[in-house]
């Protein structure tokens, strides 16, 4: 499109647009600095010094780096789980010749469409007569099994721009179909594993809920629960720390965005183009 | 060979079956058959009890009320994310020299917890100490400043909430199709002196129907779903801010009525498959006639 004299200014417009869009975030981030009686004094100007004590609450009062640590580890443990089953399953009903494939591939499908409120409380009914109710491990089911359809939806999407000939060129080769499948197949999925790391690093990090639900509340002790306590405080909610807890909570993410904001994207578009 | 396969696929496709199938399809199917009993949710067992929750939902005001409040920010959200967001992807696309930055600023929001969300929009909304109520008193505009969680403003302000949190994502598909548009559709549009909203209306809006298929549905099923955001952004919502789903947990969990609750969802769920099955039909043929 050519460029217009209008091009800089409608630019700059759109830029003041999004700076207001997010501008609450700055907002807190500013504000994380701030003891309590100054927050509530002067919400919107800057800090006149900056109150670190916030932070070292965070660790010393409120203790957030074991509950941070555990929250990290329920991620990558559910990432583990989702790229090594979801591209099996994928490729398995796709490409295997699997006996009622389509079957199984709508069985899939159907996950997609059912609503959270009706597997809540038989899932939490479940984990009781399994007797891992209120566990990490039952929170951890939740993750995984949620997660497959879609997850198994994206890989099958990607799978059918893998050449087939390079799986009839292992098996002449003398490779069974599981080697076949991890040696040759899988590598080629990458693009498509980064996407699912990406997006269920978000989600779990970020979950709230449904920790909420299968931890039993504030029992369990992950660090958006833990942020979740101090907001329960019935007098006076100590803002500056519950501030500085979003500012610290949310960096992860901030970073993993910021770094892998194209290949967001790309899954993103490519999961929709289908 | 063929044998070889078939094994393989099922010792590759098993994991995958048994948890799913275990926790969520399960689950679902048990909770389905609930909602004929009227179990609590735990102690007693539950005894059948035929039609009788869904008769009592016919009758139910609560939900009525709650499904009234769910009809009008579904609507609302649908309206945002499907032509909101495509509006302003539009205006995203002609962006190209602060491309990366002015749209990383629009998709930020959704990369946050739904938490950290809640817990700004209420500091923000706060009548005596939220930051928008103390810049509007702050710039000579103190009649501007509203009970914002209040029954009057509390859609607008779920509103805003919804929007700011998933604009990004909805925004985000729209650019993507955009993508896809040839450059030489463009230049040809200009060489007859077309302005952009002309551009707009003819080769911007007919290639974008797929993603406009794909945003209405997924929006619709966003409002309706609409659960986490009432309990963040509210710590104990009133009854008039109830949507169905929230109003399925308190029958649930917090009432006690299990059985109730799950036929409920039931109902939901089987509106909600024929909303996106019939919606789907509609565009699809749409799609075709392009």
């Amino acid at each position: 499109m050519r460029r217009s004299k209008w091009q800089i200014p409608y630019e700059f417009a759109l830029l003041v647009l999004g700076l207001a869009f997010v501008s609450p975030i700055v907002l807190i981030v500013l504000n994380s600095f701030k003891s309590l009686k100054e927050i509530t004094a002067a919400p919107l100007g800057l800090p006149s010094h900056l109150a670190v004590t916030n932070y070292s609450d965070l660790f010393s009062k409120v203790d957030l780096g074991v509950p941070m640590l555990k929250s990290f580890g329920m991620t990558a443990i559910t990432i583990l789980c989702l790229v090594t089953f979801a591209p099996m399953a994928a490729y398995a009903m796709n490409r295997l010749g699997m006996a009622g494939a389509r079957f199984w591939r709508n069985f899939f499908l159907i996950g997609l469409i059912v609503p959270f409120q009706i597997v809540m409380i038989p899932l939490l009914k479940e984990f009781r007569f399994l007797g891992i109710h209120y566990t990490y491990l039952s929170l951890l089911l939740v993750y995984v099994s949620g997660g497959l359809p879609l997850a198994i939806f994206i890989y099958s999407g990607f799978l059918s721009t893998v050449p087939k000939e390079l799986d009839e060129a292992a098996v002449i080769d003398g490779c069974g179909p599981i080697a076949t499948f991890w040696r040759i197949v899988f590598p080629l999925l990458k693009p498509c594993t980064v996407t699912i790391v990406i997006f269920w690093g978000l989600w779990v990090w970020n979950d709230f809920l449904s920790a909420f639900i299968f931890m039993g509340g504030t029992r369990g002790d992950l660090a958006f629960l833990r942020l979740f306590t101090l907001l329960q405080d019935k007098y006076v909610k100590d803002w500056g720390t519950i501030f500085a807890g979003v500012v610290v909570l949310s960096a992860p993410v901030t970073v993993l965005y910021l770094t892998m904001q194209r290949h967001l994207v790309k899954g993103l578009t490519a999961g929709a183009m289908k | 060979m063929r044998h070889g396969n078939r094994l393989a696929a099922i010792v590759l496709a098993g994991p995958a079956i048994l948890l799913y199938g275990g926790f969520l399809v399960l689950p679902a199917l048990l909770g389905f058959g609930y909602s004929f009993t009227n179990w609590n949710g735990w102690g007693k067992s539950p005894q059948f009890t035929g039609l009788a929750n869904f008769k009592e939902l016919f009758s139910d005001d609560l939900f009525y009320s709650s499904l009234r409040f769910t009809l009008t920010e579904t609507v609302l959200t649908f309206l945002t994310f499907t032509f909101g967001a495509m509006v302003l992807a539009v205006l995203l696309d002609r962006v190209k020299l602060m491309k990366g930055l002015i749209r990383s600023l629009f998709f930020y929001p959704y990369v946050l917890s739904l938490l950290v969300g809640g817990l700004l929009f209420q500091w923000l909304s706060n009548y005596r100490d939220g930051a928008v109520n103390t810049v509007l008193r702050g710039i000579g505009l103190p009649t501007w400043a509203k009970e914002w969680m209040g029954p009057n403003w509390a859609t607008w302000l779920l509103l805003a909430f919804v929007t700011w949190s998933a604009l990004g994502f909805f925004t985000t598909l729209y650019l993507a199709n955009l993508q896809t548009i040839p450059e030489d559709m463009y230049e040809a549009s200009e060489l007859e002196g077309a302005g952009p909203v002309s551009v707009f209306r003819h080769i911007q809006f007919p290639m974008l129907v797929p993603t406009i298929t794909t945003n209405s549905v997924m929006s619709l099923i966003f409002g309706i779903n609409l659960f986490g955001q009432i309990i963040v952004l509210w710590d104990k919502p009133r009854v008039d801010t109830y949507t169905v789903a929230y109003y399925i947990y308190r029958v649930g969990i917090e009432g006690n009525r299990q059985g109730y609750a799950t036929a409920i969802s039931l109902v939901v769920f089987i509106a909600l498959a024929a909303i996106a099955i019939l919606q789907v039909r509609l565009l699809r043929t749409r799609q075709v006639q392009q």
